[in-house]
């Protein structure tokens, strides 16, 4: 007989203890994965929207900018520069942008702002400015009408919570208000009846702005007001304009929300009095790996002037990435204590089987059985053991994974607010299987093979004679 | 008699109870530790948010906040600090001026938030006064023909005010402070050199030294580097009263570091009669009125004896201005309740284990009790009680170790400086230090006797259904 059915054979004589030690590995990474992807999952989002909204994957700028993003670090924007970009693989666009910070002012209130020139048309390949437009406003007078409508009393409850704020898609206002999915039709259709939001866009040339939605509301400024951006030119100049409001967008990111005011990149060059230069250049790639990005950045760079710089989305977001970091160190701690405990479980097993079959093992030896097969059978045993606890621990875990990432988790209602306060997303998505489910396996497979130390000494310093008598 | 017995049973078999007991002490004590260490750093949220940012309950005129309406001020003639003052359970109370503005270098602007302050008083609110950063100045104690402003460290920063230089004066204090003479030497590459600001600094020491190398010596170069401009001037702008455009120049009074990010880089605290006199403000006048209250319990009470008795104005407490820290502290303790459990259940298994492994041993002892007339209650209690015991040890020993620990660390704290700038970015220290409450222990030893019984329900049961007949004649 092989010594794999033996083993198997083994595992089965006591199943009850087997079961149970597979739970006990199985709880472990099953709770391990899920948690994992959870956490991973939600950075992930996280990043992603900090990249499209804002950063872009990679961004040419004057090699003094990032460290010090004054107008005098700037550089020029040549048709040449811009072939040559285009001209790399995997490239599908270049976007220009003129970053500065103004004081932003209507009537008598003021706020410091992060002016952003912008190409209206090009920007759409990396952020999509015009899909984040307000498209439904729950101010006072709608929140009335709406609730004299015919929503179902559910949502008209939630319709206090969110007083005042605003949606940009059907899809986030489906969410705050925990609308399902068959009725979302006709509820939007009341929520498009009563609470439309009528907005404009930007044009190259013409001196309109669009205002984030927080921003708005601060500086008590609607559609058609004027603001008056106030900050310092380039070389020392001042820089003073005034803009009619075009549109009002709602950015996920309540930080730049209460701050953001873009502008067309042109009209903006011409308030900082800077004509022709940029302070930052987002390029818009095809494939956006990890490695692809890497390798990309040294060609780049090589087309550049000297005093240019390329830099990645890591780079950028080096304080998100710390945080993350942090974050993602104390789950893998909890991890760790969840894993020492369930050691220790399997240890007490492998204790246990080995004082049980005691006699057992003395007596195959006595019959002949050579010490290092017996060793083999034992160690196949628990290597078996280990292999249905991680197997059927993935197994369940799998589409839990596959579930949350097509479903993510929601937030609705009063909790979505406190999240949206918080300056988070309600939304937390799982990360589909990657090099975390490897881990997972490879940490149980560690426990075993220490647990296996014990049963295979006690084995190898046998004595025939004295095990017989167990 | 039960519970003698089912202690003895438990020291039957020594090594395989000692493994369980391991595994419960291990598991309670990193569990005490991780609980300990999150409350640690909540807590120490908790006291820098009260203590240095916000106090308890901050009023403001009708609407300020949500107009931001610079217009909208209280009146020291209506008398209203000395009437609040007087209620009971306020520790302390000071009025405080606010305009928004600009602050600016010759190089570099930011958005700010200017506060008008009378800094002996605010001394009995807040501890700001206590975070100067040492060799930067002082908290508006010395004499100045010139107005005086008090920056945070990430605005002087911002401003590039505080600068970064590597000279001989910092490669002998590092060679003092025992860093090995290779890494010297490639420091002075850079000697001489003024870095404007601390990224730059961070790129050129990083591409300088090897990644171990900057794990074990990079913060102390960061800190050794760290230089602040004396008689450094800045100039704020903003709007006076009438609409007109101000700008003035400051000295830098001081520069205070509480690790949060977000406050340092935009609160900026100028004398009020300063403030006043360049804004145009009547001095009677002012925005807001912060007070301090000796019990944290009566926020609530408080916030609405006030709100009943001065309907014209905004009440806040810090539930209401902070709604974070109001969530945490409430919903912090199922947390750790949360936490405890999972670790509670994944040691249930061992537990589970051991004891099935009990009854199968004992199965001719078990019967051979019962046919000599051993109620089952009886053996349902011998056996619970024992898996109680082995967790109840096991989590004893945990808590006392976990208790220690907590002890030992908390004198020195854990410095986690390699993500102190993301942590400060959310207001957190990266410095933490563990504590721990009393009910928490109070807390576990319930979950961990819950945990004893419950693991011994199955096993128990088995040896309840054994027919003591066949049970005597198994070997």
């Amino acid at each position: 007989m092989s010594n794999y059915k033996i083993a198997w054979r083994n595992l089965w004589r006591n199943k009850r203890r087997t079961l149970i030690t597979v739970a006990s590995v199985f709880f472990a990474i099953f709770f391990a994965l899920i948690m994992r992807s959870l956490q991973l999952g939600t950075y992930d989002h996280m990043f992603r929207n900090a990249i499209e909204s804002y950063t872009g994957y990679l961004q040419i700028q004057h090699e003094d900018f990032w460290d010090n993003k004054i107008v005098d670090n700037t550089f020029s924007y040549t048709p040449e520069l811009d072939q040559a970009i285009m001209s790399l693989e995997n490239v599908t666009g270049t976007v220009p942008r003129f970053e500065s910070f103004a004081l932003a002012s209507s009537g008598a209130l003021t706020k410091g702002v992060l002016v952003m020139g912008v190409d209206p048309e090009k920007e759409s390949l990396l952020s999509d400015i015009r899909g984040k437009l307000v498209k439904y406003k729950l101010n006072d007078n709608n929140i009335e009408a709406l609730k004299n409508s015919e929503i179902p009393q559910e949502t008209k409850k939630n319709l206090e919570i969110f007083r005042g704020n605003s949606y940009s898609s059907n899809s986030s206002l489906a969410i705050d208000f925990n609308i399902p999915d068959k009725d979302s039709s006709s509820i939007l259709e009341i929520f498009r009846k009563y609470a439309s939001f009528r907005n404009g866009y930007i044009k190259s040339g013409e001196p309109g702005v669009l205002i984030g939605d927080k921003l708005a509301l601060y500086l008590k400024a609607g559609i058609g007001d004027t603001i008056v951006l106030l900050g310092q030119g380039y070389h020392g100049t001042t820089a003073a304009g005034k803009y009619r409001i075009n549109g009002i967008v709602k950015l996920p990111a309540p930080d730049l929300d209460n701050k953001i005011v873009y502008l067309p990149y042109d009209v903006c060059q011409e308030l900082y009095d800077a004509p022709g230069m940029l302070t930052s250049l987002a390029i818009s790639i095809r494939e956006n790996g990890d490695k692809k990005i890497n390798s990309m950045i040294p060609e780049i760079r090589s087309k550049l002037d000297p005093q240019l710089k390329v830099m990645g989305w890591q780079e950028m977001n080096k304080l998100m990435i710390n945080q993350m970091d942090a974050d993602s160190k104390s789950g893998m701690i909890m991890i760790f204590i969840l894993y020492l405990v369930i050691a220790f479980g399997v240890f007490g097993t492998v204790l246990m089987m080995t004082a049980e079959r005691r006699r057992e093992f003395g007596v195959l030896v006595a019959i002949g059985m050579q010490k290092s097969k017996l060793a083999t059978v034992v160690t196949l045993e628990m290597i078996l053991m280990g292999i249905l606890g991680i197997a059927s621990g993935i197994i369940a875990a799998l589409p839990v994974i596959f579930y949350g990432y097509s479903h993510p988790i929601r937030f609705h209602g009063e909790m979505a607010k406190m999240y949206e306060d918080y300056g988070m997303e309600a939304i937390m998505p799982f990360l589909l299987p990657d090099m975390y489910i490897l881990w997972q396996a490879i940490v149980v497979a560690i426990i075993v093979l220490i647990a296996l130390v014990y049963p295979l000494r006690k084995i190898t310093k046998m004595q025939v004679v004295d095990s017989l008598k167990a | 008699m039960i519970w003698k017995t089912a202690w003895k049973n438990v020291w039957r078999n020594r090594i395989r109870s000692l493994v369980v007991i391991a595994s419960v002490t291990v598991g309670i004590f990193a569990g005490i530790f991780a609980v300990a260490f999150m409350n640690g750093m909540i807590a120490q949220r908790f006291d820098a948010a009260i203590d240095e940012e916000i106090s308890h309950i901050q009023i403001t005129g009708k609407d300020y906040v949500l107009n931001n309406d610079p217009q909208i001020m209280m009146s020291r003639e209506d008398n209203i600090i000395p009437s609040i003052g007087s209620l009971s359970g306020i520790s302390g109370i000071v009025q405080r001026t606010l305009v928004t503005g600009m602050a600016g270098t010759a190089s570099k602007n930011a958005g700010v938030q200017i506060v008008g302050i009378a800094p002996e008083k605010e001394k009995e609110i807040f501890t700001l006064h206590k975070t100067i950063i040492p060799g930067t100045g002082d908290y508006f104690e010395r004499e100045s023909k010139f107005d005086l402003a008090l920056i945070g460290q990430d605005l002087a920063k911002e401003l590039n005010i505080i600068r970064f230089v590597i000279d001989s004066a910092v490669l002998i204090k590092l060679e003092n402070q025992k860093v090995p003479a290779e890494i010297l030497t490639k420091l002075s590459v850079i000697s001489g050199k003024r870095f404007p600001n601390e990224k730059k600094f961070t790129s050129v020491v990083t591409s300088l030294l090897s990644k171990s190398e900057l794990r074990e010596y990079g913060q102390l170069i960061k800190k050794e580097a760290w230089s602040f401009r004396e008689n450094s001037r800045m100039t704020l702008t903003f709007l006076d009263m009438d609409n007109n455009q101000v700008s003035s120049v400051f000295r830098i009074a001081g520069v205070y570091d509480i690790k949060n990010a977000m406050f340092e880089q935009v609160q900026v605290f100028v004398r009020n009669d300063v403030l006043c006199r360049l804004a145009g403000i009547d001095e009677n006048s002012f925005h807001q009125l912060v007070i301090r209250i000796n019990d944290l319990n009566q926020t609530v009470a408080i916030t609405d004896e006030i709100r009943s008795g001065w309907p014209g104005l905004d009440v806040r407490n810090w539930k209401e201005l902070q709604p974070d820290l109001a969530m945490m502290t409430d919903y912090v303790h199922q947390i750790y309740g949360l936490f405890m459990g999972i670790i509670l259940a994944a040691l249930a298994f061992g537990i589970i284990n051991t004891m099935l492994m009990v009854v199968l041993e004992r199965t001719r002892e078990l019967g051979m009790l019962t046919a000599i007339g051993m109620n089952k209650r009886r053996v349902f209690s011998m056996i619970m009680l024992e898996s109680v015991f082995l967790s109840l040890i096991g989590g004893v020993v945990g808590m006392i170790f976990g208790w220690l620990s907590v002890l030992l660390s908390a004198k020195n704290g854990i410095n986690f400086a390699q993500y102190a700038e993301g942590m400060e970015a959310f207001g957190y220290s990266a410095h933490i230090f563990p504590e721990i409450t009393f009910s928490f222990f109070i807390l576990i030893t319930i979950l961990i006797i819950i945990t004893g019984i419950a693991s011994s329900v199955y096993p128990a049961l088995k040896a309840l259904r054994l027919d003591p007949a066949e049970a005597i004649r198994t070997e």
